[in-house]
């Protein structure tokens, strides 16, 4: 690799880390945003926090947005939550394949098979 | 509306706390949720996971901007210390809640007990060498060359595998972000600079957490009810937290603080041994 080309893969990551970084707060301050609308819809329906909430059913999310249930944005703001750094590691996978790094790629290829793993046992043993 | 508002608050505290002393909320989340409001152990636990994937998330963009945080080394690792939460995530569901209440209240002992030891006690050991300004390797090849930073080199990296692994299992049995196992693996172990280990093992929270967090969720063991108020207050106390830290003397709070995780610990052992 020559010093340019080097210099070149270094600029390139620079930017998959300024992408990431826009990525994670995104995510983070959608979610949040989500899950204040869902606890001031809780409250002003007056449910507590110690109630049981309804279990996650991805079929009726929309509906319960739509006629907005506290459940609903909750939920909603609980899978941004966790899809976020998932997304993160995706958009590693794109970053580093540019950059010429297929070994990084294939790290954050590796990352989304364990995480998607855990959803599949998580299913699993419901 | 009570209950919620003493979620909120006790959420703020707990960000507050964790933000100035360094630790995740998740340590204080679990305590707060299962003594303060009877929550089930399990429960307090994915609430606590889905609480430091928040915190983490802001907080960890500002890392890798300012170029703190090395993305590499916490890819590589994370992958170990996700293959570690899904195992502590699948362990959790199989003990028994008394059990997992006695491992709590061991760690917040060991946590109490680094807290009151003198400052500077651990040191880095000497790096590798040097890489360039850029952040490139010296000799511009190699796969773990890759993964060191502008004036560190990265060794013992299988080392730094296990211990991922094990920083994995304990995120994912005890609601916590993993940072008490991960820093000092990073720093110690590997020979990365402890303020880039701190950055990179908060950039490395969202998938370790997030792993765990899917299982709980998936097998009922996540309330949105209570993880609303719980997750705004954790994150408006870690935003207010970051701002006032450099104007706080840490020294008389980490000594109260060590004293409430002692105590906390005791109240842990009194449920794991069926006495609440």
């Amino acid at each position: 690799m020559t010093g340019m080309d080097v210099g070149a893969s270094v600029a390139r990551a620079a930017g998959l880390e300024g992408r990431v970084a826009q990525l994670l707060r995104l995510g983070t301050y959608t979610a949040v945003a989500l899950i204040s609308l869902g606890v001031v819809l809780m409250l002003a329906s007056g449910r507590s926090p110690l109630d049981v909430a309804p279990p996650l059913d991805p079929g009726h999310l929309l509906d319960d947005l739509l006629a907005a249930r506290p459940s609903g944005f909750l939920w909603l703001g609980m899978l941004v939550v966790l899809v976020t750094p998932a997304a993160r590691v995706a958009v590693s996978v794109v970053g580093f394949g540019r950059a010429g790094e297929p070994r990084m790629a294939l790290t954050a290829v590796l990352i989304l098979g364990v995480v998607v793993l855990g959803v599949v046992l998580g299913t699993a043993g419901t | 509306m009570a209950i919620a508002l003493l979620l909120l608050v006790g959420g703020v505290a707990v960000g507050i706390f964790g933000s100035l002393l360094g630790l995740g909320g998740g340590l204080l989340i679990v305590p707060l949720l299962t003594l303060g409001f009877h929550l089930p152990l399990r429960e307090a636990i994915g609430v606590s996971l889905v609480c430091v994937i928040v915190t983490s998330g802001a907080t960890a963009g500002v890392f890798l901007e300012r170029r703190v945080a090395n993305l590499r080394l916490g890819m590589v690792l994370e992958l170990f210390t996700a293959i570690g939460a899904l195992l502590g995530g699948l362990v959790a569901f199989l003990l028994d809640e008394r059990v997992l209440a006695g491992l709590f209240a061991t760690l917040l002992v060991y946590v109490a007990v680094s807290m009151l030891r003198p400052r500077g006690a651990t040191t880095a050991p000497a790096t590798g060498g040097p890489a360039d300004a850029n952040g490139a390797p010296a000799d511009g090849s190699g796969f773990v060359e890759r993964l060191s930073g502008p004036g560190y080199r990265i060794r013992s990296l299988p080392a730094g595998f296990v211990g991922s692994v094990g920083a994995g299992v304990t995120s994912a049995l005890l609601g916590i972000g993993g940072g008490l196992v991960k820093v000092p693996v990073m720093h110690i172990v590997m020979g990365v600079p402890l303020r880039i280990a701190t950055a990179t093992s908060n950039l490395m929270i969202g998938i370790t957490a997030s792993t765990g967090a899917w299982i709980y969720l998936l097998r009922g063991g996540i309330d949105p009810y209570a993880t609303g108020p719980t997750a705004m207050g954790v994150f408006l106390g870690a935003t207010i937290g970051a701002r006032v830290a450099h104007r706080v003397d840490l020294r008389v709070l980490r000594v109260l603080f060590a004293v409430v995780l002692v105590y906390t610990a005791a109240q842990m052992v009194r449920r794991a041994a069926g006495m609440q």
